[in-house]
């Protein structure tokens, strides 16, 4: 009878599991902890079937500041969101019988870069933050996939030359400009000896605030220690002018020592596209810069067509902001960009799983967009036109 | 420890772990203690003092300064222009004779001392350290000539057409002896009455050479009427906020296509960030008038609140303003904006 009733009780051994279950269902433990960083299970690389399958997986896997570093936007982050919605307003009709089983040639040459698709990695900073093995996993990633083109930023990780070195695929190369015309020089003949194939340069974002990595600077602030924002290198307003100096004879003076195609990025008008091709600039790259500059921007996909129609087909224009999808890179096409660029996915691809991320990431985007062609017809890059899409833009 | 006992432990743990006490706590945010007060230097946005105004008065007190309907601004977006040097940012602006450091104002509020103890002192004290003009409710806590007495910075004054035009007229004399540089009349607000276009006219005739600008404009109709009855300017405003009514930004480029540029105009409502302030001043506005922000700042932080809140406005004006391109308020015309479809 006693046996029985200890049998039945509670052991010492019951009490201590019972209290660490209460502790570990308990809100305000859970509320220290983040379910998806801390009980992730990281999938299969087959298992991912989208290029939107990649960012929690990143998420899992970045420190939370790596992963804001990504995905946010400036300001409220209206043109973040608004970058993405875009594609909402644009329909694709399909029209699969046009093919007449033919097959889809994906291939196109844009400035002299052969693209076995037109899709690039757009250039992004310091992959190292995401992956100990930087911009040459994401180039091993891109060499994988088809030869895609990583345009290479000026903020990487590496220097471009070990970049360069590190990879058969073609390279484009991001600049930022310095004040200083001998820096930029100095930089681009580095560069241009690499085997770089073109010259991006990006003339937005020159003063952008990030709210959520802001709000997280000012918590780390010691308290007293001033403050909002740092002093140092500001104008009557606060607004740092680093990058406020930008002016079109800029790129005239680019020009004495660049051989290679130059690009514009961050043209959001059909007056500065114009502008663009009257300085002799060899390609408008149309660009928010995911959202990253100016808030309450349209998004890039919504001013395409007028730029395209500035430009009429002078040079080519690129597009990038918010390609999540094979369908989407198919509208810009549609709406006449000559290649489109990712950047997130790619980011994603490499924290997730390092070059094999990035390879995956483009041959998922890559496959969808030639079942994108096939479905509306289109059996090569040259083919495709305006009559494949509808557009509903506000 | 016997079986009870342990039964009873077993059970008040269980009883614990399910106690609705542990899920009422308030949710904590990273780095971020429930119903902490950040200090105003943290704050990324002018909705974070909203935030810390709701904590710092209660709900039921914020819940007459709350954050209104805004999409108007969500319609309108940027058209930032590239290769624009833009170091010589200049955001000063001059109206009616007063050289103003930014076209941001703060807009008049009734009973500051609901949100503060220091009320319209405290108001004035961070407006001026922002070097920001404010405009003195007609309903202040404090008399406009007490609130002049200790502030170097800007002030004007609203009044109501009231039915006793000597008095509105007496109080505005007062006003102008302790340095007001402008009035505005409010119209259409449940406090303004039966007002109309006699009496208004009337009202200016009496106030002489102070500036008068009309506030409660909301057609093009009423503006050119005010041009026309001697108005120094308007101030687009729906200040009934009655639902249903269009917001003051949706109707300003209507209205600043009707005076065609006769007299200054001015809005009021829903201006959050300084994108708003721009998108106002490219489709016509010469300045913009902030309320619910400017209290939303003292009634968190008091005078320290106002000028950090209006510093912030000023920031994102000017950098935006760079980004686009746009180097002097003269700058701004409406291609810099699109205004899309609801």
């Amino acid at each position: 009878m006693t046996e029985r009733l200890w049998r039945g009780c509670l052991t010492r051994r019951g009490a201590v599991r019972a209290v660490a279950g209460f502790l570990a269902g308990s809100p305000l433990v859970r509320a220290q902890q983040d379910p998806f960083r801390d009980h992730s299970r990281v999938p299969g690389l087959g298992e991912l079937k989208t290029t939107f399958d990649f960012e929690p997986v990143a998420y899992a896997k970045l420190p939370r500041y790596t992963y804001d570093y990504t995905s946010y936007g400036a300001d409220g982050e209206f043109t973040l969101r608004r970058n993405r919605e875009a594609f909402d307003w644009v329909d694709l009709a399909p029209r699969s019988l046009a093919a007449g089983g033919r097959p889809v040639s994906t291939g196109v040459e844009v400035l002299g870069t052969r693209l076995e698709y037109p899709i690039m990695v757009a250039p992004s900073a310091a992959h190292a933050a995401l992956h100990p093995e930087a911009e040459v996993a994401t180039c091993a990633g891109c060499a994988a996939a088809s030869n895609t083109v990583l345009i290479s930023s000026g903020v990487a990780s590496l220097s471009f030359d070990k970049i360069a070195a590190s990879t058969k695929a073609p390279l484009w190369y991001q600049l930022y400009p310095s004040r200083n015309m001998d820096d930029n020089r100095k930089l681009l003949d580095v560069v241009q000896s690499s085997g770089a194939k073109a010259i991006v340069v990006t003339v937005d974002q020159q003063a952008p605030v990030f709210e959520r990595i802001q709000h997280d600077r000012n918590l780390q602030r010691p308290p007293g220690g001033g403050g909002g924002r740092p002093a140092a290198g500001l104008n009557l307003y606060g607004v740092s002018d680093r990058r406020l100096w930008y002016e079109w004879k800029m790129f005239d003076e680019l020009r004495a020592f660049v051989r290679l195609p130059i690009l514009i990025k961050g043209v959001m008008t059909a007056e500065d596209a114009r502008l663009a091709v009257e300085h002799g600039l060899n390609g408008v790259y149309v660009s928010n810069h995911g959202g990253r500059s100016v808030d309450y921007e349209e998004s890039p996909l919504e001013v395409l067509p007028e730029v395209v129609d500035a430009v009429k087909g002078r040079v080519p224009v690129l597009v990038d902001g918010g390609f999540r999808r094979g369908a989407d890179i198919l509208k810009a096409l549609a709406l006449g960009a000559a290649a489109v660029a990712v950047c997130r996915p790619q980011r994603w691809g490499l924290a997730a799983y390092g070059g094999a991320g990035v390879q995956r990431v483009f041959e998922i985007l890559q496959a969808e967009f030639r079942l994108a062609m096939a479905a509306t017809g289109r059996t090569s890059i040259a083919s495709i036109d305006g009559s494949i899409v509808r557009t509903y833009f506000p | 420890m016997n079986r009870w006992t342990r039964q009873a432990a077993a059970r008040l743990a269980a009883w614990f772990g399910a106690a609705p006490l542990l899920d009422a706590q308030q949710p904590t945010l990273i780095g971020e203690p429930p119903g902490r007060i950040a200090p105003a230097g943290e704050l990324v946005n002018t909705y974070e003092f909203a935030a810390m105004a709701e904590r710092r008065i209660g709900a039921a007190t914020f819940g007459l300064v709350a954050d209104g309907e805004r999409g108007g601004f969500d319609r309108i977006t940027l058209r930032p222009r590239m290769m624009v040097n833009a170091q010589g940012l200049d955001l000063t602006t001059e109206l009616f004779g007063e050289r103003m450091f930014a076209p941001i104002l703060a807009g008049p509020v009734a009973g500051l001392a609901r949100f503060h103890a220091e009320g319209d002192r405290a108001m004035a004290q961070g407006a001026a350290a922002a070097q920001t003009t404010l405009v003195v409710s007609s309903r202040s806590s404090v008399r406009f000539e007490e609130i002049a007495a200790q502030t170097k910075g800007s002030l004007w004054l609203q009044v109501y057409p009231e039915p006793d035009a000597a008095a509105v007229r007496a109080r505005v004399d007062r006003a102008v002896a302790a340095g007001c540089k402008a009035v505005c009349v409010t119209v259409g607000g449940p406090e303004a009455g039966g007002a109309d276009w006699k009496g208004l006219a009337a009202l200016r005739q009496a106030l002489g050479r102070t500036p008068v600008l009309l506030k409660g404009v909301m057609t093009p109709e009423d503006a050119r009427e005010a041009a026309a009855n001697g108005f120094s300017g308007v101030v687009v405003s729906n200040p009934g906020r009655l639902q249903g009514t269009a917001q003051a930004i949706d109707v300003l480029p209507a209205v600043a296509d009707g005076i065609g540029g006769k007299i200054p105009i001015l809005i009021d409502g829903g201006f959050r960030r300084g994108t708003d302030v721009l998108k106002a001043l490219a489709l016509g506005a010469r300045a913009v008038l902030a309320a619910r922000p400017a209290v939303w700042g003292l009634a968190a932080y008091g005078a320290p609140g106002v000028e950090t809140l209006f510093r912030l406005l000023q920031n994102e004006l000017a950098r935006n303003m760079a980004m686009c391109g746009k180097v002097t308020l003269a700058d701004l015309d409406r291609s810099l904006v699109r205004i899309h479809r609801r």
